[in-house]
């Protein structure tokens, strides 16, 4: 279907020449939006890309009152970003097509992160925790070698070439010599299977003891530990008999710090009623221990009462202020030169300003249950998702899928109660959230909508994890429209700025 | 719209379907969800929508007429471009996930004036 | 610079491809140049370049009576013409070669440095090459493939490329090519199949939207054929490189155009942003596309450092370091080709003169008011 042109001549043309003179009028391609603050609404494709817009933008572009003659930057910016197009079919369609692809593709490999909670055991009793504390003597709340082989087992069967072991509690150093074995046998495994395997032990630091350290280093295990602010904060959240948690934790990042080097060790936040006072305090905490980054995680939503929905806002509104407060602070030491970022917002920062796939557990569509995470319990017990496992020790087992040794990997992944989760797993078909413009940088929630609204279906308007991640996401938006701040976040995702 | 009934607690109206169609006005007093309980009858041509509020705070009938009025045509905004974009949605989406490559040659010129053709190679 | 020069032919009747030498012994090489008397060891060459006017055929091809052969240094590749013409196509000394595949054009860029003929001359570079590959050293580092566009030469340009693999496989290709040939799949896929890892396809780019593209390009289609044909290229793992012409046409979007390529093309290996060359097209276009360097500084250093921000691969080419912001000055390289690059006067007092890039010989014509010495102190 090519033919030769007869004697093209090479005189040059103007630029009227090169654009599409015909058109009538334009088409639309899919797009959502939303209002940012009392100025600017933002418009969002269908593979995430933003334009921040005057309110009423919207409304033109849709009623097709744009025109190239009277708007022509904004015209040519929508059909670079492909919010418009000149044709019914756009010319580049299989590039917004393999961005699309791109964009969904952390699904490709399924479930990489295998949590193992080796131990139920604890000696603190920090009073939020959901996981029943048993004091240190009972051994029946081990995880037993059986169920670690068996979960082992199931792990190799994950498609994921790159699969992460986490030992979680309890406090897992309590069950440091079932660590090395399971550590031992899954490297082992790994190896048969032709598996790449990085390890994490979630631990509150405490029983750390110094032979310890050179296992850990040997096997490049991560760390990963709390602090929750300065000492009154993390002392009074975590309860200990001789009640100094906060100078064990110390401690124990110190010691970490200079074994294991500084990437293997990171910490993480818990909010609670006590913590939303004190935003500031807890940030200077972070710096002063000279970390990088913060992550501020709300309260665990099991500390929500289920199905009060005023409570629950209200709860929700106390912590978006802590979060801007703290936000606040973040952004402050990072103009005064000092690199710290927080890691929620570095999340959704990423999903808006790169085309790259982020599969982030509690912000992804369809949800990170099953898809990217799946947890076995000390009794060989199986669930979707850690939360999941908070559900059963409240004697609701709805997302219990299964059990070691018991059922096959078919059954726990592809079973009956996981059809049933993936019917409300994908927010692109929730109701609120099929229109919502921030829906490419959410997620969905199954269990927390089931705990809180009573069904896995959820419901928008009360949904704190809709409140939540509106209200941040409009949030980031509204800081970025400073150009600086956005040069910020840009080396918040890539860690150096030119 | 017409507003039937206004008191303390209850916001009434009614709104003819030619205007705003059934999709627009569940969708959009889906988010009202939260304060009020929503009531949509309908009648001939006409939506009636019965707003109760769930609190005992007296109902701001101007504020809350101005967010429904915005609301309805953000909404209907929504439906105009869900409509329009059906297709290339599900096209965009099918496309994506194809296992199979259908993508066929540009139908556009690429030859010099001595003359070139890109399938002849 | 010099690669051409003219003699007077006898006994050529196809065009020869060969290595010069003025050694006599030297059984290596193909063509003999001789500035004295004929001599028996002519015979043992293909043919002889003479600066001394033979009266009558010697039964080998000879071009005599040319004036000058200095610029031809031992080991040089030249094709004698049947009408007496010698073209140099690879120069031993230096790091600048290039192979001209055609000089055909699917394009009519506004600042084109090589301005298209429209006649058939694939054959002739085609043959041309086909016996000039085999004799390049094999430690050659680097050779560019350029034209007009390359990829007219259809099947025969995947021969020489297939060729060059076979005889240079040490080599870094880099081919400048419009990109178009390659929005139909198959010819992509074809390229896949050499599977050369040191080839590097250098493709313009100059907008984020097709009109402005299409416009400096001057070719309806192009920017469509060409984002399709990148696309094709990273399908079958090609590594690519993104070339962008700084004018009046693409500063006022370069941002954004950064920020396409970004969004769009992050597979990219190399984005290099470049400073105007006062050849061919460009003056008489220049109304349309001259701004000095100076003037946009702002919208560089945007482009740059977004694409830099994220990790992105960013040159900067002939730049005077005197025009651009300090920050941008580890981006600039000295990319302009030996044999055409000057310094000013005003460059003597520059601190900086051994990093700086310089400018093009035909910069006399037309630069930046204000180039200007830096002083480090």
């Amino acid at each position: 279907m090519v033919s030769v042109i007869e004697k093209k001549n090479r005189k040059f043309k103007e630029i009227d020449y090169y654009q599409n003179n015909e058109l009538t009028n334009y088409f639309l391609l899919p797009f959502r939006f939303q209002k940012i603050n009392s100025n600017k609404e933002i418009l969002v494709n269908e593979v995430g890309d933003f334009l921040l817009v005057p309110i009423g933008t919207a409304e033109k572009i849709i009623l097709k009152k744009i025109t190239k003659s009277e708007n022509e930057t904004l015209y040519f910016d929508l059909i670079s970003s492909f919010f418009i197009s000149e044709e019914a079919i756009p010319p580049l369609l299989n590039v917004l097509e393999a961005r699309y692809r791109t964009k969904k593709s952390f699904l490709d490999q399924f479930t990489a992160l295998h949590i193992f909670v080796i131990s139920l055991r604890c000696e603190h009793t920090c009073h939020y925790c959901q996981v029943s504390r048993v004091t240190e003597n009972k051994d029946q709340f081990d995880m037993s070698l059986y169920n670690i082989d068996e979960g082992i087992k199931i792990m190799m069967k994950s498609p994921n070439p790159h699969v992460t072991m986490e030992f979680q509690g309890g406090e897992a150093l309590l069950a440091f010599n079932n660590i090395k074995y399971a550590v031992l046998k899954a490297k082992e495994e790994a190896l048969l299977n032709e598996k790449h395997i990085t390890f994490v032990i979630c631990t509150n630091l405490a029983p750390l003891t110094d032979d310890m350290l050179p296992f850990i280093k040997e096997h490049n295990i991560m760390i990963s530990s709390s602090l929750d602010g300065p000492a009154f904060i993390h002392n009074q959240n975590r309860h200990r008999p001789q009640r100094n948690s906060y100078e064990v934790t110390i401690e124990g990042l110190k010691k970490c710090r200079e074994n294991l080097g500084e990437d293997n060790i990171s910490a993480l936040l818990t909010t609670t009623n006590l913590s939303l006072d004190y935003p500031g305090e807890i940030v200077d905490e972070y710096v002063q221990q000279g970390f990088r980054n913060i992550f501020l995680r709300p309260i665990s939503p099991y500390g929500f009462a289920t199905y009060n929905e005023k409570k629950n806002k209200y709860q929700t509104e106390k912590f978006l202020a802590f979060y801007k407060a703290a936000f606040e602070k973040i952004i402050d030491y990072n103009i005064q030169g000092y690199y710290i970022r927080e890691d929620y917002a570095t999340v959704i920062l990423k999903k808006i300003l790169t085309p790259f796939p982020v599969g982030y557990v509690d912000l992804q569509s369809p949800a990170g249950m099953i898809n990217n995470v799946i947890v076995f319990n000390y009794d060989g017990k199986i669930y979707a998702s850690d939360e999941a496992r908070m559900l059963a020790e409240m004697n609701d087992f709805t997302f219990q899928l299964g059990t070691l040794g018991k059922s096959t990997y078919n059954d726990i992944f592809y079973g009956e109660k996981a059809m049933k989760i993936s019917e409300s797993w994908a927010n692109e078909s929730l109701a609120g959230c099929s229109e919502c413009a921030f829906q490419p940088y959410c997620g969905a929630d199954p269990v927390l909508n089931y705990a809180t609204q009573g069904n896995m279906y959820g419901y928008r308007p009360t949904s704190v994890f809709c409140q939540k991640n509106m209200e941040i996401i409009r949030y980031l938006f509204d800081l970025m429209e400073d150009k600086s701040i956005e040069k910020l976040f840009r080396s918040w995702i890539t860690g150096h700025s030119e | 719209m017409k507003i039937i009934l206004k008191n303390d607690s209850q916001l009434h109206l009614s709104i003819n379907e030619d205007l705003y169609n059934e999709n627009v006005l569940f969708k959009c007093f889906y988010w009202y969800g939260s304060d009020y309980n929503i009531d949509i009858d309908k009648n001939k041509k006409q939506y009636v929508v019965i707003i109760t509020s769930k609190s005992s705070t007296k109902i701001d009938h101007d504020h809350l007429l101005l967010k429904i009025k915005q609301d309805l045509i953000d909404f209907k905004l929504r439906d105009i471009v869900t409509k329009e974009t059906k297709n290339i949605r599900e096209l965009l989406t099918a496309k994506a996930f194809a296992h199979f490559q259908t993508d066929e040659n540009p139908l556009t010129e690429i030859s010099d004036p001595v003359g070139f053709d890109p399938t002849k190679f | 610079m010099i690669l051409k020069t003219k003699g007077s032919p006898y006994d050529i009747d196809t065009p020869i491809i060969g290595r010069v030498t003025r050694i006599p012994e030297n059984q290596e090489y193909e063509i003999f140049i001789s500035e004295d008397l004929f001599t028996k060891n002519w015979y043992k060459f293909k043919a002889v370049l003479s600066t001394i006017k033979i009266i009558s055929s010697l039964e080998i091809p000879i071009i005599h009576s040319i004036k000058n052969l200095e610029h031809l240094n031992e080991g040089d590749i030249v094709i004698i013409n049947t009408d007496g013409i010698v073209n140099t196509i690879y120069r031993a000394n230096s790091n600048h070669n290039f192979l001209l595949f055609t000089e055909r054009c699917n394009s009519n860029c506004l600042m084109c440095s090589q301005p298209p003929k429209d006649r058939d001359d694939t054959e002739y570079f085609f043959n041309q090459y086909s016996k000039a590959i085999p004799l390049i050293p094999k430690n050659c580092y680097e050779i560019g493939i350029t034209g007009g566009e390359p990829t007219l030469l259809g099947n025969r340009f995947l021969k020489l490329l297939n060729q060059l693999k076979l005889e240079l496989p040490e080599t870094e290709l880099h081919c400048l090519t419009n990109g178009r040939s390659f929005a139909w799949e198959s010819v992509a896929q074809k390229l896949g199949e050499i599977d050369n890892k040191r080839l590097m396809l250098a493709i313009p780019l100059y907008a984020d939207v097709y009109h402005i593209h299409d416009y400096i390009v001057q070719a309806k289609d192009a920017f469509n054929q060409t984002i399709q044909g990148i696309y094709n290229l990273a399908k079958y793992g090609q590594r690519i490189e993104i070339r962008i012409v700084l004018h009046k046409q693409t500063i006022p979007r370069l941002a954004k155009l950064a920020k396409f390529i970004y969004k769009n093309l992050p597979f990219v290996e190399h984005i290099a942003f470049m400073g105007l060359e006062h050849e061919g097209y460009t003056s008489f276009n220049i109304d349309k596309l001259w701004i000095d360097p100076i003037e946009y500084q702002q919208e560089l250093t945007e482009a740059v450092t977004y694409l830099s921000d994220f990790g992105m691969n960013v040159s900067i080419y002939n730049a005077q370091l005197c025009t651009l912001p300090d920050n941008l000055w580890k981006y600039s390289r000295k990319s302009i080709s030996d044999w055409k690059n000057i310094y000013f006067e005003e460059c003597n007092k520059c601190d900086l003169l051994a990093q700086c890039g310089g400018m093009f010989a035909s910069g006399t014509k037309k630069h930046s008011n204000f180039i200007k010495a830096i002083s480090i102190s």
